[in-house]
């Protein structure tokens, strides 16, 4: 167990004030729809130079926590998830927004995402030399199947039409072949267009299609955008804590998921949210309530993204291979430090890397309170504010956050298309999120599988590259099981139904 | 929020076209690859196109054979297309103005713009005086953020360079 030492130095006037500021900018740059939790640190990155290395470190990982908490505010409020992290947040969050639980939905999305971070950085501190080893296990191949994975679950999760969200999920994969080929640099899908040869960028897309359709059916009609049903004077705080009690082994999972996940580079909080969710509900005796504004379906999400901080943070520190982009960016401010990551940094480096992992402890402590006052002006502000306001305040959010990510109107032009595109497609049933889902995945799926084909083509061995590792074959099983399991239980349901009519 | 059943012509139509359109994607994706000579480049779109026109075909059976079980669509009754349709224009003008007049100017155009076409209220005094002030502030308090602060290049205008 490390010294007391670093608990101390962790405590420092000066650590205590970088961590509130970092989860303070982070909350609120990562709840601007458009500013990722990425970007976020990319852009208060250089803040932290002039630091000592843990402080630095400590301030860095303060705002990714707070950003990727941030981002759960837009999921709830506006249907738009403010990171690629909360997508799964919007499942229920928004429906409770709908209903009028607005002011609930984000106090249990604080209250979540402290839990989750504080499992994430439990994991981190005593299990992260023998947890990295689980990254190194995975291949091309297996990063195939896992983004395969992703896309079947929200396929299976989204609006419960599999067959509508596995085209989707297509669909999406296709918007991310667009620009230029991952591997063979190749020019694709660009039709001459120069426009198009930097590809689809993520975050417009995910503005696109799940703010744009808000935007269209929110100037329609004069109708409030959320329910007001009670007048809410608190933050609903004993009413979340009692909820999240209730469904803490729920939580738990969720955090262990989300931590697990965070750990295989590149797979990021979408995944980690999204299997946390699938399990939840899967799991929970209110599965029905699921996508209606279940609570604990904002508990599970919200707890597994922020457990891929501490998560992230297991590979990027002991191996040196960041787990989420942000830790990339974290990475090379590291590197800038003169701080060289691997296994060496947890012995040769201990005062650095302990006193930022109590840190992060102390940074998703103060997140508290911070996404508790935050989320209650936010959501004040969204209930209060005149559509006439509202309308042109979010679209011009869109526009500006979509335009800061490359500095590109094109971007904007794409972000607006792909934005009716998602208001018809959601009309005929089509959800956005395997669509967004797919744009994520794709470069990662992409790279598996040609990598993976590439190999399995040279050696001959196509079938076993594909289907005869152990990881896969679990990740395949997990597949099968994720886009059957609804179909069998509603046989079984039904069978069972049979059964006891009969005997009556 | 006052809503009804979509129309189930409306409904069963969009069914069978967006399928279609879906595999004319496909298609299409699948006759650019037929350029490209580094299989690394071809191999992955090609997947994905095959299996996308697979369960579009899926999805036009289901329907033609009536074994659907899609939850029914709803449409808000009442609501304007006029303003669904100036507010996409508005955004798309945005864009288009905004190299020529900076983020600055577009960005107050596009703001005051929106609120028209989003104004469901009266125009009292009070509020013609409120609302385009808090548009102005909003604006220019998040281009300074943006601009100063975060030292994102918004656009000058080629007017103002």
């Amino acid at each position: 167990m490390p010294g007391i030492e670093y608990i101390l130095e962790a405590l420092t006037p000066l650590n205590l004030l970088l961590a509130l500021l970092g989860v303070t900018a982070g909350t609120v740059i990562g709840s601007i729809p458009g500013l990722t939790a990425t970007m976020s640190v990319a852009v208060l990155v250089p803040i932290t130079f002039s630091m000592n290395p843990g402080s630095a470190l400590l301030m860095m990982g303060a705002i990714y926590t707070g950003a990727l908490y941030g981002g759960a505010y837009a999921a709830i409020l506006l249907n738009t998830p403010g990171t690629p992290s909360a997508i799964a947040t919007t499942f229920d969050g928004f429906p409770m927004a709908k209903k009028g639980e607005g002011d609930l939905a984000v106090t249990l999305a604080c209250v979540a995402s402290v839990s989750g971070g504080l499992v994430g950085a439990a994991f981190l501190l005593f299990l992260a030399p023998p947890l990295a080893e689980v990254a190194l296990a995975f291949g091309p191949v297996e990063y195939f199947w896992l983004a395969i994975f992703g896309l079947t679950l929200i396929s299976a999760l989204s609006e419960g039409n599999l067959l509508k969200g596995l085209i989707g999920a297509c669909f999406g994969l296709l918007l991310a072949c667009i620009g230029i080929a991952e591997i063979s640099a190749d020019v694709r899908f660009t039709f001459g267009s120069q426009v198009l040869l930097g590809g689809i960028e993520i975050v417009s897309a995910l503005i696109g299609l799940y703010c744009i359709p808000v935007l269209i059916d929110l100037v329609a009609t004069p109708d409030k955008h959320l329910e007001i049903t009670h007048k809410s004077k608190s933050f609903r705080l004993i009413e979340a804590i009692t909820i999240a009690w209730r469904h803490k082994f729920s939580l738990l999972r969720s955090s262990v998921i989300g931590t697990l996940v965070g750990i295989l580079p590149g797979a990021g909080g979408s995944i980690a949210g999204l299997v946390s969710y699938s399990e939840a509900r899967r799991t929970s005796a209110r599965r029905d309530s699921f996508g209606k504004g279940e609570p604990e379906g904002v508990l599970a999400t919200e707890s597994a993204n922020n457990a891929t901080v501490g998560g992230g943070f297991i590979p990027t520190l002991v191996l040196g291979i960041p787990g989420t982009p942000p830790d990339a960016v974290i990475l090379g401010a590291l590197l800038i430090q003169g701080v060289r990551t691997g296994p060496s940094l947890f012995t040769d480096g201990g005062s650095i890397v302990y006193t930022f992992i109590y840190g992060l402890f102390i940074a998703t402590i103060l997140m508290f309170p911070v996404g508790l006052l935050v989320g209650r002006y936010a959501y004040k502000t969204i209930i209060s504010v005149p559509k006439a306001l509202l309308v042109p305040a979010v679209a011009f959010m869109t526009i500006l956050g979509t335009f800061s990510i490359r500095n590109s109107v094109s971007d904007i032009v794409i972000m607006i298309i792909l934005g009716v595109i998602g208001w018809i497609l959601n009309r005929f049933g089509f959800s956005p999120s395997p669509i967004v889902l797919g744009l994520i995945l794709g470069s990662i799926a992409e790279q598996g599988f040609v990598q993976a084909w590439t190999i399995g083509s040279a050696t001959d061995e196509l079938g076993k590259m594909f289907f005869g590792r152990p990881i896969s074959l679990t990740i395949i099983a997990f597949i099968c099981f994720s886009l059957f399991y609804p179909i069998l239980r509603k046989r079984w349901k039904a069978f069972k139904m049979r059964g006891s009519d009969d005997i009556k | 929020m006052t809503s009804s059943k979509m129309t189930k012509k409306n409904q069963n139509y969009g069914e069978l076209v967006l399928p279609g359109l879906f595999i004319l994607i496909a298609v299409i994706a699948l006759w650019d690859t037929t350029n490209m000579m580094d299989s690394d480049s071809y191999v992955f779109p090609r997947a994905i196109a095959i299996a996308m026109i697979i369960l579009n075909l899926l999805l036009i059976a289901r329907k033609l054979l009536n074994l659907t079980n899609d939850k029914e669509q709803t449409r808000t009754v009442g609501a304007s297309t006029f303003r669904r349709v100036a507010l996409i224009i508005g955004m798309l003008i945005s864009c288009m103005i905004m190299p020529y007049l900076g983020f600055l100017l577009s960005g107050i155009i596009t703001f005051i713009f929106l609120m028209i076409i989003s104004m469901y209220d009266e125009w009292t005094i009070k509020n013609k005086i409120i609302y385009p002030s808090t548009a102005l502030i909003t604006v220019i308090g998040f281009y300074l953020l943006f601009s100063k602060i975060l030292l994102v290049p918004l656009p000058t205008g080629v007017f103002f360079d």
